[in-house]
């Protein structure tokens, strides 16, 4: 059976004001329902801008999104419901217990009371941060946080979830039972659109990966594909580097 | 609701977390009152009780010296002496003391000064009597008062020092007169049984009564506190612009406002239990500071803080004064697009908005195009309230236009955020 897109994105473009070229060109990509999507690139391929258009934080300049086949810029309140974005910064309060986060977050997507302690409860359980639920953010290691960061985003259970980066700079540890965590999600029905520059953790995570450089989509394809198809390429760091080359973005 | 309800939630939770930056946010300004109120109390005192120091050098040892020294003597405005370290003051000695700042202003009565005012009066006299033929009427000498002034010293206070001077010497000038014109009617009409006793002295019957213009039940006197208290009152509540400037500037950087731009909820939600909180807090800091006023002052040797006739009237200025600092406070955290951007932008325009307010200077001093300027600073519309109901007397009703103005404020800088907020979406 043939699985429906979930997302559907249509010739976008983007140029912020003052920039010299646009940060997204004629963007097309349709993600299915279920589905792991990879978007790499190299920094300022226009990832994070992609991935605040579909979420409704940034407006572009032209061009359609569409989740569950609803008009993301016309019917955002009902996108954003469906949605949870796993930002590439630590957006929690320093200040607040990791309890008291998650309470807040949660209530934002309109989960309260025994529901929303009950979620908290089990997710800080999964994620096996129970003992430090009542201490504050500012106190908890990288990889703490992470999965806090992680958290924050699914307590709503989204039907898709937006990561990016989701697993910079933390040991190995951390990042095993995040990657378990949203196998395990995935397994359940959500669809997960990831960017990370962990070439191998994508390899071996995603269905599929789409590769974005200069604002362009210039490649798509399940990973094995994509290595099958490119010259020389033992593995997706080599497909990257041979679509991307070797220039540096600064 | 239960939306704002948590977001109220987590700003106060931040906010109490934060125990460093909640005590300056409530110290500060009650540091800011006690030490504004005591440094502008001295200044008053300096005009009013312990005076402007002045040396006096009397070459005349006549009735004018006479008069100004007495006059000047037992006016407040004053602290006068005629020595300089224990031994009489001369003009070369006055001018040295007042050039080292020992003095404030130096003022020298030359010799013979009365007998010139004498004999320029008698020449007067004599002319309208038909005594002396004007052609014949001798040129007098002009009698040249020197004032040594110190040039630091401020302009209002060498007027208020020249006019007492020009009143004093007046009086002599007009005492001479009335003296010359009763001798020489004497002459012409010998006969003395009629004649008033203390005649000059009885001609002395203009007084003056100073009553302030307000309609409060117990007359306040204007004094160093009611003017301050209410001006830092205002400027510290003001302040609350750079905390919740660094609250918005913390989420940018910290990431959780693009986490929230993606959930189901709303930029004016957001904002909104912001407003809620530090409103609260600035009504506290409001609460604090007029109590300080009441309370503590009188303890430091400063007058009471009198509040007036209505006191809803002035709950409801210091609300609406908080509204219209916690929204402007959200419009720059909304403009500005780095922490250091967002507490430059913050300071700097709560000082500018404070001094076109006329919290520094007040604004009827101010040139006229200052003046005009001032009238659309939210910080003077917030202190013309606060004197309708300190100074004038003025009930609820009074200070409605003001709390309108600040509401409105509030309203403007809220929906100016909310537009750059969108237009950023776009950019």
């Amino acid at each position: 059976m043939e699985k429906s897109p979930i997302i559907k994105i249509e010739n976008l473009s983007k140029r912020y004001k003052g920039a010299d070229d646009a940060t997204l060109k004629n963007v097309s990509i349709s993600i299915e329902r279920g589905c792991i999507y990879g978007l790499l690139g190299p920094n300022g391929a226009g990832k994070t801008t992609l991935i605040s258009i579909i979420c409704g934080v940034v407006s572009p300049d032209a061009g359609t999104v569409q989740i569950e086949g609803i008009d993301v810029f016309t019917n955002l309140n009902a996108v954003k419901q469906k949605i949870g974005v796993v930002p590439q910064d630590i957006a929690l309060y320093p200040m607040m217990t990791a309890r008291e986060n998650l309470q807040f977050y949660g209530a934002m997507f309109g989960v309260h009371g025994e529901e929303l302690e009950t979620k908290i409860n089990d997710w800080l359980e999964r994620l096996e941060l129970s003992h430090a639920a009542d201490r504050r953010i500012d106190k908890f290691s990288g990889g703490m946080k992470r999965r806090i960061n992680l958290i924050a985003s699914v307590l709503h259970s989204p039907s898709i979830l937006f990561l990016d980066e989701p697993t910079v700079g933390i040991d190995v540890q951390s990042r095993t039972i995040i990657i378990e965590q949203l196998e395990e999600l995935n397994h359940k029905g959500m669809t997960i659109i990831y960017t990370s520059h962990h070439l191998d953790e994508a390899e071996s995570f995603c269905d599929i990966i789409g590769i974005i450089d200069y604002g362009e989509i210039i490649a798509s394809g399940a990973p094995k594909d994509l290595i099958k198809t490119t010259v020389d390429a033992k593995d997706l760091e080599d497909v990257f580097l041979n679509l991307t080359k070797r220039k540096l973005r600064d | 609701m239960k939306k704002f309800i948590a977001a109220a939630k987590k700003e106060t939770i931040i906010l109490l977390r934060d125990k460093i930056g909640l005590s300056i946010l409530f110290i500060m300004p009650i540091v800011l009152i006690v030490v504004m109120t005591l440094i502008q109390d001295s200044a008053f005192h300096t005009m009013t009780e312990k005076g402007v120091p002045i040396v006096f050098v009397n070459e005349d040892q006549n009735d004018l010296g006479k008069t100004i020294h007495d006059g000047l003597k037992t006016s407040n405005l004053c602290q006068l002496s005629d020595s300089i370290y224990g031994k009489m003051a001369t003009k070369e000695s006055a001018r040295k003391a007042v050039s080292e700042g020992k003095f404030l202003i130096g003022i020298v009565i030359p010799k013979g000064a009365t007998d010139k005012i004498k004999a320029s009066v008698l020449d007067l006299v004599g002319q309208t009597m038909g005594l002396n033929e004007p052609s014949i009427s001798k040129k007098l000498d002009s009698v040249e008062i020197i004032m040594f002034i110190d040039p630091v010293a401020k302009n209002s206070i060498v007027t208020t020092v020249m006019s007492s001077l020009h009143e004093f010497i007046s009086g002599v000038k007009t005492k001479i007169m009335f003296e010359s014109f009763s001798e020489q009617i004497a002459e012409i009409i010998p006969d003395q049984e009629n004649k008033p006793i203390d005649a000059y002295e009885k001609t002395q019957i203009i007084k003056y009564k100073q009553i302030y213009a307000s309609n409060l039940v117990d007359e306040v006197v204007p004094n160093a506190v009611q003017h301050n208290v209410p001006a830092w009152t205002i400027f510290g509540m003001f302040f609350i612009v750079i905390s919740v400037v660094s609250n918005i500037m913390k989420e940018k950087k910290e990431g959780s406002a693009f986490r929230l731009y993606t959930m189901p909820t709303s930029y004016l939600l957001q904002m909104s239990s912001k407003v809620m909180v530090y409103v609260t807090i600035c009504v506290l800091q409001f609460i604090a500071m007029m109590l300080v006023g009441v309370y503590l002052l009188p303890y430091i040797g400063l007058d009471s803080l009198d509040l007036g006739d209505s006191l809803s009237g002035v709950l409801l200025l210091g609300t609406a004064t908080g509204f219209a600092a916690t929204g402007f406070g959200v419009f720059v955290g909304t403009l500005a697009q780095s922490e250091q951007q967002g507490a430059i932008l913050g300071s700097l325009s709560v000082l500018l908005l404070s001094a076109l307010g006329g919290i520094w200077v007040p604004a009827y001093v101010m040139p006229d195009t200052m003046r005009q300027i001032s009238a659309f600073s939210p910080m003077n519309w917030a202190l013309d309230g606060f004197y309708l109901l300190f100074f004038r007397g003025s009930g609820f009703l009074g200070i409605v236009p003001a709390v309108l103005k600040l509401f409105l404020f509030f309203c403007v800088t809220l929906i100016a955020s909310l537009w750059i907020h969108k237009k950023r979406k776009t950019t």
